[in-house]
């Protein structure tokens, strides 16, 4: 906050876009659409992209949205996505009391313990996914979902950049 | 809710702690429909018939694009060394038409000793013809999306294929657009054989886009790689003699096979009416009453 009001380059009289207080909710929406993409994948081996979304706002702010929201993004995300009904609306809600709960305990922070936090919950994501599967008749073996588990891990810290543009454009930043 | 009290201000704390229990009933309420959804599958079919309408022609839309752009590329490969590849193509379209020749008398054979045996002919109806436009991107299960839906005729349980071999079957569908489960998802048994020597095999998909066989009869590993596993029709869902996969390893007593119709590069596909609807009438019915 002090770098940037410090920064050269500021632009006067410039402001929060409208509607600034959904674009982080809408973000999330587009990027669970981003199932609808046509590109057919054999291996299964892309992240999942709502979560990411989601899990790079609520690391960057605390109050991207109110808590209950993720319920409703959640069941977006299991309607376009295919997940079974109900997965995203628990594990995206339980994700944001966990992270609240984390904000108390953390004294400081930074761009490593955020990836950290990120990944444990893309892993309990990806182990969870895994666990359904079995219980809905297909178990598959816990390596096959190392792949996905990585790249997503991986692509984290882009989805964080791009969640962080996002923030400066709508708050006219 | 980030700081643990927000001032003394008690409307802001009464805030936190509803806001609070809200997240806990959203965690709550999404338990519950996850648990409902995977002990009745059916219960959510129309809610998710409806998000399938909403982006399955959007993704049909969009596959163009991709296809365009991928037959570009595929296309300049082509030109790569075509000499040579004309050669080869010619040498095997002569080679092909001989084997046609044989095919056609035999399929004329059967039809005749099928006349004298007093078979019935089975009509295989096409319901629906589309595309694999989509597909599920980060989960173990392997699902695409199909660009027909109830519109069209397409029912839960109905089989897919395209020309190169069998994609799945439908497991959820909207009124434009269904969603089809892989045989190369683990949920995916397909009852089939060995078109070598007609042995009968269980192909069961891995949930990585290869499949796994297995012989039912014990004994020794009856596979050598590049054989042809076809769908044998027991059971009564997928029609008999369609082309699944291709053994590409030996893995102990099974085999590692690859789908013939790569998903990917599925043009068009179609949907039958299952094979035989009775048979797979009375297996549901058993199913249903055998759960509790």
């Amino acid at each position: 906050m002090v770098r940037a009001a410090l920064s050269q380059n500021r632009k006067i009289g410039k402001g929060p876009v409208r509607f600034a207080e959904f674009v982080p909710s809408a973000t999330v929406v587009a990027a669970s659409l981003l199932a609808a993409l046509p590109i057919v994948s054999t291996s299964g081996w892309f992240p999942n992209f709502g979560y990411l979304v989601l899990i790079g706002w609520r690391l960057l702010r605390a109050d991207p949205w109110p808590a209950w929201w993720a319920a409703p993004l959640g069941f977006i995300n299991d309607l376009f996505t295919g997940y079974p009904i109900g997965f995203s609306i628990a594990l995206w809600s339980a994700t944001m009391l966990a992270l609240d709960l984390v904000d108390r305990r953390t004294m400081w922070r930074d761009y490593w313990i955020e990836w950290i936090l990120a990944a444990v919950l893309i892993a309990i994501d990806e182990w969870l996914q895994w666990r359904i599967a079995s219980a809905a008749g297909a178990d598959v073996p816990f390596t096959m979902m190392l792949p996905p588990l990585v790249i997503s891990i991986g692509a984290f810290p882009l989805s964080a950049w791009l969640v962080s543009r996002v923030d400066a454009w709508r708050l006219g930043r | 809710m980030a700081t643990a009290r927000p001032g003394w201000s008690r409307r802001a704390q009464y805030g936190l702690f509803f806001s609070f229990l809200a997240v806990i009933a959203g965690i709550i309420v999404g338990l519950i429909l996850l648990v409902v959804s995977l002990v009745a599958p059916k219960t959510f079919e129309n809610i998710r018939g409806v998000a399938l309408d909403v982006t399955g022609p959007v993704a049909a839309a969009l596959h163009e694009v991709t296809a365009t752009a991928e037959g570009l590329v595929t296309g300049a490969d082509d030109y790569w060394d075509a000499a040579s590849q004309n050669g080869q193509l010619k040498r095997e379209r002569k080679a092909m038409l001989q084997r046609m020749i044989e095919a056609k008398a035999i399929v004329q054979e059967n039809r005749e000793l099928k006349a004298i045996l007093d078979l019935r002919q089975h009509s295989r109806d096409t319901i629906a013809t589309g595309r694999i436009v989509g597909s599920s991107f980060s989960s173990p299960r392997r699902y695409a999306i199909f660009s027909a839906g109830r519109g069209d005729g397409v029912k839960v349980g109905m089989p897919v294929r395209s020309a190169d071999g069998l994609v799945g079957r439908i497991i959820d569908s909207g009124a434009l657009a269904s969603r089809v489960l892989l045989i190369s998802d683990r949920a995916s048994i397909v009852p089939s054989r060995l078109l070598r020597d007609g042995r009968p095999v269980i192909a069961q998909g891995r949930g990585d886009g290869t499949i796994d066989v297995r012989p039912l009869e014990v004994g020794r590993n009856p596979f050598r790689p590049n054989d042809i596993i076809i769908t044998s029709g027991t059971g009564g869902l997928y029609p008999p003699l369609v082309p699944v996969a291709k053994i590409v390893k030996l893995n102990g007593d099974s085999a590692i096979a690859v789908p013939l119709a790569d998903p990917a590069n599925t043009s068009f596909a179609i949907v039958e009416a299952p094979y035989e609807p009775a048979a797979v009438a009375a297996e549901t019915a058993t199913a249903t009453s055998d759960a509790p």
